[in-house]
Formats: structure tokens, sequence, C-alpha cells
């Protein structure tokens, strides 16, 4: 239905302000009737008094407004000046330096002192400047790899023995203890023997001088002939240790056959032919990496070896034969046998 | 028929609003005071008293009717004069632009 079309034009403005006005009176209402529905359907479903709060709950979370206290009534910097006591040495010490102190007091920490102690150890151990820094370097890469202890050893069973780095670090040291076992250095093996297990004591033993130091009660971790014991000692510590058939790796190269023990005599040869058999077939190009890697701990042949920092297979395949007696390995496998088909040609 | 004057502004007034909702303008003009009004606190007074109203007739009982007549009054003289003017304003504009019907 069309509407009757007026003007608005006639209209004065009187008329204009009066239709205006009542629009807005129109508007205003509107507004105002939506609103009363909104509340009395507040009112009806219950939420029109929602937003009270009593005054007790009121006066709880009252903005705080004290001078050294945040909003909410806090204290700042409260845990700065806490303590906290170490599980390890039972000393109180400063909430914000707990974890630093934790990470030297285990010595597992990434710059902890035992990789100090250990790296110590490694230069008594070693002659040689050249391995101490490849060691060193090894030592920081590996956090957890080398000088922790015999249980986390355990956990890092999976440490992949085909590894560069593993054959690169046990390839400059000369069958000593350290290279060959890399399991079982940890600082403690080299210096506090309560903590070693007898398989460890031998293999220790074949490669250190092991005297026990009276003050420290610590065995001496230098060469087989470090010049601060002498060899009566070390064959004491031996006899100590190993009960009197024990007998010092210097002293075998012609004697071995007479004075090893039989039960062990057998075992190592087991675990020799084995060796043996990976041995050869890599190494006969003369790589070094078996020879150190089975840690054969060997007397005469060793030093000499070590001094010319070149280990013929065939020479440490005799020291073995020859040192049967004191040479107990540790570990029926040696730890890289397959390393020598990766570092054949480095020698 | 004799179109008595006050026909005639009703019509027009009648006239005027089918416009106004027809152009969509009507929606327009309402947007803007729902938004200004809260804005400056016409509803919140508005719902105090309200709450007064509720709390004086019980809440059980309270009827829209009752609330209309309430608060109703006191809505329409509680608006800000700057929100009254501005609503004036845009419907004398709309006015003028459909000054010819």
């Amino acid at each position: 239905m069309k509407m009757e079309e007026m003007s608005l034009s006639g209209l004065d403005n009187s008329k204009l302000e009066a239709i205006a006005q009542e629009i807005y009176a129109d508007l205003v209402e509107d507004s105002c009737l939506g609103f009363c529905f909104e509340v009395h359907r507040a009112v009806k479903c219950g939420y029109f008094f929602l937003d009270d709060t009593d005054p007790d709950s009121m006066k709880d979370f009252e903005i705080v407004d004290q001078p050294g206290l945040d909003i909410f009534g806090q204290v700042f910097n409260q845990w700065k000046s806490k303590e906290c006591v170490c599980p390890n040495c039972s000393r109180s010490i400063a909430a914000s330096r707990f974890a630093p102190h934790l990470e030297k007091c285990l010595g597992m920490g990434r710059n902890s002192s035992r990789i100090a102690n250990r790296r110590i150890a490694n230069s008594n151990n070693m002659n040689k400047s050249e391995s101490d820094q490849e060691d060193n370097d090894d030592i920081n890469d590996n956090d957890w790899s080398y000088g922790s202890e015999k249980k986390a050893k355990k956990r890092k069973s999976d440490k992949n023995p085909n590894s560069p780095r593993r054959s690169k670090s046990l390839k400059h040291k000369n069958g000593e203890l350290s290279n060959s076992d890399p399991f079982k250095y940890n600082n403690s093996t080299g210096i506090s023997y309560e903590t070693l297990g007898p398989e460890e004591l031998r293999s220790l033993l074949t490669t250190q001088c092991g005297v026990i130091s009276e003050h420290t009660k610590k065995m001496c971790t230098r060469s087989l002939r470090c010049p601060q014991h002498t060899d009566e000692q070390r064959r004491t510590v031996r006899i100590y240790f190993l009960g009197p058939s024990a007998v010092l790796p210097e002293v075998e190269s012609s004697l071995d056959n007479d004075s090893f023990d039989m039960t062990d005599s057998q075992a190592l040869i087991s675990r020799l032919q084995w060796d043996g058999s990976s041995d050869l077939s890599p190494s006969d190009s003369g790589s070094s990496k078996t020879s150190e890697n089975q840690g054969w701990g060997l007397g005469t042949n060793s030093s000499e070896s070590r001094k010319t920092k070149k280990k013929k297979s065939h020479l440490s395949l005799v020291g073995t034969a020859s040192s049967l007696g004191s040479n107990k390995k540790k570990k029926p496998k040696p730890p890289a046998p397959p390393t020598p088909s990766i570092y054949d040609d480095i020698n | 028929l004799v179109v008595s004057k006050m026909n005639k502004d009703a019509q027009m007034t009648a006239a005027i609003n089918q416009k106004l909702i027809e152009t969509g303008e009507r929606e327009c003009l309402k947007e803007l005071p729902r938004a200004k009004l809260t804005e400056c606190g016409w509803k919140g007074q508005l719902k105090s008293h309200c709450k007064e109203v509720i709390k004086e007739k019980g809440l059980e009982h309270v009827t829209v009717d009752d609330l209309v007549a309430e608060i109703t009054p006191k809505g329409r003289g509680l608006v800000p004069d700057s929100v009254k003017k501005e609503l004036l304003q845009r419907i004398r504009t709309f006015l003028a632009q459909h000054a010819s019907l």
C-alpha cells in the first residue's frame, strides 16, 4: 500500500522540531523498556544479584598499599634470603646459590670439580700433554659420559662404542686404564680404593702404580714405574688386594706363565681368544686401537709402546699372552672392537 | 472528508517513522543510545534504582509492569544532555535529508 506522499518542506521548523522530539522520546523509551526486560529476566532467572559481594570478602581482597608490599600484600624478594639445606653436605645454602652449589657438591655438573680431578689424574697417568688436551676436550663435551659414577655409567651404557669421539680419546692413550675402561674411569677409581670392585682393582693395578698413600689413603694413579714408589710397595699393594698370587705387571714378561691363577687364566684365555680374533682382523695393519681398547696394561712392552706412541697389534697380543696372570680385563668385551675399522689408517 | 490538522500531523509522523524504518535509520539510531547510555553510567544508575525497587517489592513478586512503571520515568529523566543532543541532531539530519518524501 503506497503511502500518501507528504512534503516536509512545507512544514515549519517548529513542526520539524516537534517531530524530532517525538522520535527522540520514542528511542529513549525503547531503551528503557529494553533495560527493564533485561532486569526482569535477571531477577526471575536468579542472576540479578550475582555481582554483589559481601563486605567480608571485600575486605579480604582489598588492594594493599603499603611500602615494601605489592598490591596483593606479598613481600618482594622474599625467596632471596631463604636458605636451603643441601642434601649432600648438609650445609645451609642461600636459595639463589643453591643450584650451582649442588652442581659442585654432587659433582654432576658441567664444570664440576670432578672433571677437574679427572683431568689431574689423567695428566698424572699419561705422560703426554696432547692426550691431555684431547682428553679435556672430550671431557668438557661429555657431561656424563666418562667421569661419572658407575651407576650413571650403567644408565648411559647405550653410548655408542663406535662413536668417533670415543675412539679418538682412546687413540692417544696408551692402553692405560683410563682409555680402555672409560666406564671405570671415574675420579674415585684411581684414587680411593674402597669403592672399587675386585675386577676393577685388578685392572687398575695392572696399569697404575696403585700404592696407597699414607695421608690420603688413596691409590697412586701414576704409571707403573712412578718414581715416588718402589716396586716393593707396588708388590705389597698387589698382594694385599689380589692375594699372594698377585704379581706386578712389570715382572711378568718371562714369569707369567708360572704365576697366574688357574681360574683366572682360563677366563682370560677365553677372553683373549675372543679379543685376539677381533684384534687380528682389522689391526694387522698395525693400528693401535685394539691394543689400547683392550687395556692390557703391559709391563715392559707397554711402557715401550707408550713411549713410542705406537702400538702394534702383535705386540699387544704378545703382551697379553705373556701377562695373563696379572692382566685381568674388567669387561669381557672390549669397548671398541669395531673401532679399528674406522681408524685403521690413523696411526 | 475534512482532514484535520492533527490527523495530518499524525499521518506525517507515521510517514516519517515508516521512512526511518525503511532506510534502516531507526536501527542506527537505536544503537547510539545503547552504547552511549552504558558508557555514561546511565545504565548503572538505573540498575541501582532497580535494585531498590526489587528489594522493596520483593524478589519473587516483581513483574515487568512494576519495573516499567517505576523505571521508565526515571530513566527518561536521567539521560544526560550530551546524549540527548546528539540523538536529536541525528534525527534532524535525517529529516533534512528526506525532506521530500
